[in-house]
């Protein structure tokens, strides 16, 4: 018989810890079910609501109008108890080019551009030959809901439509006034009223050719071709928050080992203590990677998810947060002393860090000292890679620093886990 | 094969080993007995290589343990207390996985895992997760696991808790295989009978001492042909050790607490002789007790306590 090499029982380590996996319903359930179930009951139930609260929905305004109608519709919208209004940033005042970069930024995910010619396209008077449009560009982070930024872009149209009505009523009665006169007699009603639609269909509401109209654009830089749905923007929360309860199997496993003394057992073996680690280590990060598969793979098939521009940039990411998961298994391993240690600070540990990182909760509608505590969980810079890939458009480059700090989050759960890991 | 000399092991100011030395020739069965909480565990943990000893030197065939752990491993299977198997695994998936651990592969692997299914007759339950197994056979397949790579020292930490009288004389039968084989074996025990039908010699210990330490024979012969302990009100009890030293067929008297213990060649002769001597000393017998000589009797004699109390 040869010498037992490291590869080999790596190798086995891996193989036995895999084998145990697929004999356990349970842990494959909670694996590859349970994140996928979030998904669904969760994009349902949220489906009309990503904001909420007492706490307004803040959004940016710029305003470029040369008159006062953009002023008067802003006037309106801030009637809105619900819309907290931001026309300065630091004091001064907002340009398209700062609102972008708010955005980018993540300080803020939604900004409303109305145009210099804005007041002139809805003062225009009916009948001219040659009509105005001016363009209302409302900005919004991909990541947004369509559930969220709907009802602005509908609430805004309402506000334009009014203030366009009322901006054109006088001039259409200039309007009606020289077309009809000298007093017509009783007789003429008919002709008048008929000149009356068509002054209201053709000049004063615009008809198909509306003096003003409303687009929704992503901010420089993110190639967003579709818009995403709810399920492209709760894959990626629910994918982070089912991939760390690998820190309840691996842990779990760990105190098993230690508990049916296996792991003394191997310790008599002629194998390392990091052969073990390893072997105990590899198997879960390998289920982590196949849970991200199997959840992408069906996300794909059952909700139409796409995955960016960049594969490279997924598998970066998917790569990093499943180190994360795995070295907080490890961390949790070494902390825990009995399985009702384990049940508690597991729960409490993922369902804190899922909530805190935006795993449930989109971290826009936090308060900013919450959105700053959020910071400092894997899941809010998981979720923002991700988002920043499958929803925003970004690539492989701009993801690279969320992956440097993934990574060394998982450096930080492994150094602290490893020191304090025990096997008996 | 083994030699532990001064072996000292502390928690805290705890010696839970305290100072012993003992040798084991190679392919001698050699057991420790002891009550739970005697040491013995811990004295087979450092063997196996798991604990470091705080004093005094352990080799085995001339390497240290805690040195060259590396060298000491490939040479010796451990079979712990626990059943250390995974329990949703099969039985051919466990001992895979073990002699796998040992650089067993291919055809090699496949053979090896079968002789032992066959070893400890398990091959018709080979592919069946151990936790449906019953007590005797998670015992013996822990015992394979243990002998997997064909180990020359084997530590078999109470292998017959919890087992069956049939899994029981399995073991017992196949331990003297091992024997047969010419393997030095560990074993660690407080049933007193398991002792004396497998160990060459034995070492009692008790508080991480070791008490005595000979073969089961010489042992019991400390006893002659029995033992009397006799309960007696304590201010009797010098003066009945003094007179029993003087009757027929005595070999040893003496006295612990309020008890005389009698070493006897003769114990039927002996006991009348003894109930006149308590009665002469005015001395009321509160109990009395007559002990055939084994080894679980010389743990009595030497501690004043049962193995199992």
């Amino acid at each position: 018989m040869k010498g037992p090499s490291m590869l080999n029982q790596i190798c086995a380590l891996t193989i036995k810890d895999l084998r145990i996996f697929v004999k356990d319903p349970a842990a494959l359930i909670l694996t590859f079910l349970q994140p996928l179930m979030f998904i669904l009951i969760m994009s349902y139930a949220l489906s009309g609501l990503y904001g909420g609260g007492d706490r307004p929905i803040r959004f940016l305004i710029v305003n470029q109008d040369q008159g006062r109608q953009a002023a008067a519709v802003i006037k309106d919208m801030q009637t809105i108890k619900s819309f907290a209004l931001e026309t300065t940033w630091k004091d001064a005042p907002l340009s398209r080019q700062s609102a972008e970069r708010l955005i980018i930024e993540g300080k803020r995910n939604l900004a409303v551009i109305f145009p210099a010619d804005f007041s002139a396209a809805l003062e225009q008077g009916p009948g001219m030959q040659e009509r105005r449009t001016a363009k209302v560009i409302v900005i919004a982070d991909p990541a947004l809901s369509s559930q969220f930024v709907d009802p602005i872009m509908g609430t805004l149209n309402g506000f334009i439509e009014r203030r366009s009505f009322m901006a054109m009523v006088p001039k259409g009665i200039d309007y009606l006034y020289e077309a009809s006169s000298p007093v017509k007699p009783r007789n003429d009603r008919d002709a008048f009223k008929a000149q009356a639609e068509r002054a209201m269909e053709g000049g004063l509401s615009g008809k198909e050719n509306k003096p003003v109209t409303l687009e929704q654009v992503s901010p420089p830089g993110m190639h967003v071709e579709k818009r995403p749905n709810a399920f492209q923007q709760n894959v990626p929360g629910y994918t982070i928050y089912g991939i760390f309860w690998i820190v309840s199997l691996l842990a779990g496993s760990v105190l098993r080992e230690k508990r049916e003394g296996t792991f003394r057992r191997l310790l008599i073996a002629p194998m390392g203590r990091a052969v073990m680690l390893i072997g105990k280590l590899l198997p879960f990060y390998m289920i982590n990677l196949m849970q991200l598969i199997f959840i992408f793979a069906l996300s794909k098939l059952l909700f139409g998810m796409t995955f960016g521009h960049s594969v490279a940039g997924v598998v970066a990411v998917s790569l990093a947060v499943s180190a994360c998961a795995t070295g907080l298994g490890i961390f949790v391993a070494a902390v825990a002393r009995t399985e009702a240690q384990l049940g508690g600070l597991t729960v409490l540990l993922l369902l804190g860090l899922s909530a805190l990182g935006g795993c449930f909760v989109p971290r826009f509608v936090m308060p900013s000292w919450l959105k700053a505590v959020g910071l400092a969980t894997p899941h809010a810079w998981a979720l923002d890679a991700y988002q920043d890939l499958l929803v925003r458009g970004y690539g492989f480059a701009e993801v690279l620093p969320k992956v440097g700090v993934l990574a060394a989050f998982a450096v930080l759960f492994f150094v602290i886990g490893v020191w304090r890991f025990r096997f008996e | 094969m083994i030699d532990v000399r001064g072996l000292i092991k502390r928690y805290g100011s705890n010696a839970v080993v305290n100072n012993i030395s003992f040798s084991v020739a190679e392919g001698e069965i050699f057991g420790l007995l002891g009550p739970n909480g005697a040491g013995k565990t811990t004295v087979i943990s450092i063997l196996a290589t798991l604990l470091h000893p705080d004093g005094g030197a352990v080799s085995i065939s001339g390497y240290d343990v805690t040195r060259q752990a590396n060298r000491v491993k490939p040479m010796i299977g451990f079979v712990p207390q626990d059943l250390a198997l995974y329990p949703t695994l099969s039985a051919f998936d466990n001992l895979s996985f073990f002699a796998r651990i040992y650089g067993f592969k291919g055809k090699a692997l496949s053979d090896k895992v079968e002789s032992s299914l066959d070893m400890v007759d398990l091959r018709n339950r080979a592919h069946d997760a151990v936790q449906t197994f019953s007590g005797g056979m998670k015992r013996r397949l822990n015992i394979a696991a243990g002998l997997i790579h064909d180990p020359r020292v084997l530590f078999l930490d109470e292998p017959t808790v919890a087992v069956d009288p049939q899994s029981r004389n399995f073991i017992f039968e196949h331990v003297e295989k091992l024997k047969r084989a010419g393997m030095t074996i560990l074993y660690t025990t407080h049933y007193m009978e398991e002792a004396e039908r497998l160990c060459d010699r034995v070492a009692i210990m008790d508080h991480g001492e070791i008490l005595a330490l000979d073969t089961p024979k010489k042992l019991i012969g400390l006893l002659a042909s029995g033992l009397i302990r006799v309960k007696l009100p304590s201010d009797k009890v010098p003066v009945v050790a003094a007179g029993a030293r003087d009757l027929p067929h005595v070999r040893e008297a003496s006295s612990q607490d309020d008890v005389v213990k009698i070493v006897t060649d003769d114990p039927l002769s002996t006991l009348p002789a003894l109930i006149r001597l308590c009665d002469a000393r005015s001395a009321a017998m509160l109990s009395l007790e007559m002990l055939e000589p084994n080894l679980e009797t010389v743990f009595l004699h030497l501690t004043g306590k049962r193995l199992r109390e």
